[in-house]
């Protein structure tokens, strides 16, 4: 049996505002394995958002244990950290988070520029990216010369310029209709087939459905975590393991 | 898994598998030194001086004022002190000077005044003359008038008249271009003869050639005077042009001019003394004190009414003074500088607040903390560097003009320059530093969070 790609542990999230404070998260816990495609639901506010930003390591849990690729996150450095959401790591944001005043290619050359790649490499990757989301022949367009369903794919080309192994999407349909939400959709498809861990927060119900697995929050907690069909044996276990921790 | 999903990827431009693959294993095998490279550091931070143009000039305009102001007061300043310097090396520095009052206190020989009473005669020159030795090469007493009229035929000018001897020329080092000096006949018969500056001859004589002009005649105070010579072209100075000099026996200036007395002797403004070898000057110099003590029957040093000083003395005192005028006007320019420095800060912290969110994305993919604090500080100090070039640029050519307009060697001194570009550079580093760490320091989640 395959060891997790990551692994959460009663993972807590407290946001302190003054006097009061705020517990986003009340513990927590879930495995993700290689080649998953997962999907992360819950109403408003159930701590989403929150629960992605720890697993991108671009946030801490205030208490518990989050382990990737057999390392504590905790100990860390924040050199550490920058490389492996660098690398390993790709983040699509809900609200895109494309630099404005960079054009398309730029933007996806992002990454590829703090990993220290060569100007010819990069150019060339970040073409390969922008030619698979069939934005290419935008290239030197500006974000806001684009419609809001290309910032998305730019978003994405950008998330996969680094080949990660691991890919987060918090609500990447969410701002899009339907058909150019399915259109992300399928791209991710194709991704996970080639064997990208991924992990889609959501609130559409048709977007978990095409997804293996869905893990349901509420209020901080873990709700559900059911795994759809066509499941596969290693998952079964995971699963099993999963449901005893969260219950 | 959905077919209309499968259809809709479909729609995306088809790729070959097989040349993907390949392509994707290109790309992992590219070297890469997982550092965001110095090349790509700084076109960040020029992209972003260059978005905000007129922010950016307006930011290093603090900058650019600081330096030209150091560059230009300090090359001004030295460009006046080597004239000093030229003119008192010009004499050389075997002369000594005698004049009136006491104490020390310097001043190039133009702005000796005796603030008290004259006490330095014709009487004391003769008595030096009569007891010179071969140490001694030349002695010329001298009384200077102020601003004269002068007149020949219809031409009018003003000049300066200064009674002297003869040895004048050898002491105060001022030549000839034709004619002669006066003669010692002149002197003692009072005649009415002069040597004249250029300046002096092109007024009054447009037309006429410093050969052709000796044995012409000029009206000093209505009263004629021939031109016996014409002395040769000087080096002006920032006091005053010797070119508008006319020189005339000082028998004839006491007897023409004006005259004042001392204990019923003529006084005169000054005695210089040259002295043949220049490894003579301090002998002479305690010499020539005594020999004034004795005439003036003083006994006691405290009570002399009269100095002797020696040209190198003089000069020190006189650069002493520039050095500490340069150094001090450099430094009210510096503190603009400085001003400019926090010009920089305050338009740094503004650009991390307005950037936040930039920074909370690159952090999200993968910008370390030091990428970010080098992105924001090579901004500072290429806003500052490229100020500190223009600034130099306009200093040097600010010393240009005003050298010319003051008539002073330009004196761009390169340490001036070096330590001016330096420390904008460094308040580029230092005042860019905290705003840069500030970004440096940004948490990625609060910035992307940031509206
Ligand atoms: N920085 C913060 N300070 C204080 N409270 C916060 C902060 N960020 C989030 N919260 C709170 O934590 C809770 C969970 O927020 P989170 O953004 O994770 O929700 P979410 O599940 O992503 O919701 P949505 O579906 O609306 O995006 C919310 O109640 C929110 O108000
Ligand atoms: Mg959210």
């Amino acid at each position: 049996m395959t060891s997790p790609v990551l692994s959460l542990k009663n993972i807590k999230k407290v946001y302190v505002m003054g006097e009061s404070e705020f517990w986003a998260l009340k513990g927590v816990s879930f495995d993700l394995y290689e080649g998953e495609m997962v999907a992360l639901m819950g109403p408003s506010g159930s701590g989403k958002s929150t629960m992605m930003n720890i697993i991108g390591i671009l946030d801490n849990a205030t208490e518990g244990d989050y382990i990737l690729r057999g390392e504590n996150v905790s100990d860390l450095d924040e050199f550490d950290r920058a490389e492996i959401r660098n690398a390993y790591i790709g983040f699509i944001f809900q609200s895109f988070h494309l630099l404005p005043r960079l054009n398309l290619l730029e933007n996806v050359e992002v990454p590829l520029t703090y990993a220290g790649y060569a100007p010819r490499v990069r150019r060339d990757r970040a073409l390969d990216m922008l030619e698979k989301v069939g934005l290419a022949d935008k290239r030197r367009n500006l974000p806001s010369q684009i419609s809001g369903g290309q910032k998305q794919r730019v978003a994405v080309a950008r998330a996969l310029a680094m080949n990660p192994a691991l890919l987060l999407a918090d609500e990447p349909t969410g701002n899009l209709d339907t058909q150019t939400g399915n259109e992300i959709m399928g791209l991710f498809h194709k991704l996970n087939d080639e064997g990208v861990t991924v992990l889609i927060v959501t609130h559409e119900a048709e977007i978990a459905e095409q997804t293996k697995r869905s893990i349901r929050l509420r209020d901080g907690l873990l709700e559900t975590d059911q795994v759809h069909k066509q499941v596969r044996p290693q998952l079964q276990g995971a699963q099993r393991q999963e449901a005893g921790l969260a219950s | 898994m959905s077919e209309l999903i499968r259809k809709q990827a479909q729609l995306l431009p088809p790729v070959n598998e097989a040349e993907d693959l390949e392509e994707f294993i290109r790309f992992e095998d590219e070297p890469r030194s997982g550092r965001l490279s110095f090349a790509e550091i700084l076109k960040i931070a020029w992209r972003s001086i260059r978005a905000n143009m007129l922010r950016s000039i307006l930011t290093a305009l603090g900058v650019i004022i600081g330096v030209a102001a150091v560059v230009a007061l300090v090359s001004v300043g030295n460009g006046v002190r080597q004239n000093v310097t030229n003119r008192f090396s010009s004499f050389g520095t075997n002369l000594l000077t005698i004049s009136s009052g006491q104490g020390g206190g310097g001043g190039p020989p133009g702005l000796v005044r005796g603030g008290g009473a004259q006490t330095v005669t014709l009487a004391d020159a003769e008595g030096i003359a009569a007891l010179a030795d071969k140490r001694i090469s030349g002695i010329a007493p001298a009384l200077q008038s102020n601003s004269q009229q002068i007149k020949a035929g219809s031409n009018n000018t003003t000049a300066t008249l200064i009674g002297t001897w003869p040895d004048y020329e050898t002491v105060q080092n001022a030549p000839l271009q034709a004619g002669s000096y006066f003669s010692s006949d002149d002197l003692d018969k009072r005649r009415r003869v002069a040597v004249i500056g250029t300046d002096v001859l092109t007024e009054l004589f447009p037309d006429t050639t410093a050969s052709a002009l000796i044995g012409q005649s000029i009206k000093i105070a209505n009263i004629s005077y021939d031109v016996v010579g014409v002395l040769k072209e000087q080096a002006t100075a920032g006091f005053s042009n010797p070119n508008s000099n006319i020189i005339i026996p000082i028998n004839t200036y006491l007897q023409r001019i004006e005259r004042s007395e001392y204990q019923g002797e003529p006084t005169v403004r000054s005695i210089a003394v040259h002295v043949t070898d220049a490894r003579d000057v301090t002998a002479v110099e305690t010499d020539l004190t005594t020999l004034m003590a004795n005439l003036h029957e003083k006994t006691n040093s405290a009570d002399y009414d009269f100095n002797v000083r020696n040209q190198a003395a003089q000069l020190e005192s006189v650069t002493a003074v520039f050095s500490t005028l340069t150094l001090f006007l450099g430094a009210i320019a510096g503190i603009s500088l400085l001003v400019g420095g926090i010009g920089i800060m305050n338009i740094m912290l503004v650009s991390v607040t307005e950037r936040t969110r930039e920074i909370g994305v690159r952090k999200a993919l993968g910008a370390k903390p030091r990428d970010i604090l080098s992105q924001f500080l090579l901004e500072a100090i290429l806003l500052s560097c490229v100020g500190g070039l223009i600034g130099i640029s306009i200093g040097v050519i600010i010393a240009y003009f005003s050298t010319k307009a003051l008539s002073v060697p330009l004196v761009v001194s390169l340490p001036s320059i070096v330590l001016a570009f330096a420390f904008s550079a460094a308040v580029g580093i230092f005042f860019g530093f905290y705003p840069a760490q500030r970004a440096a320091k940004l948490d990625p989640v609060d910035s992307l969070r940031y509206e």
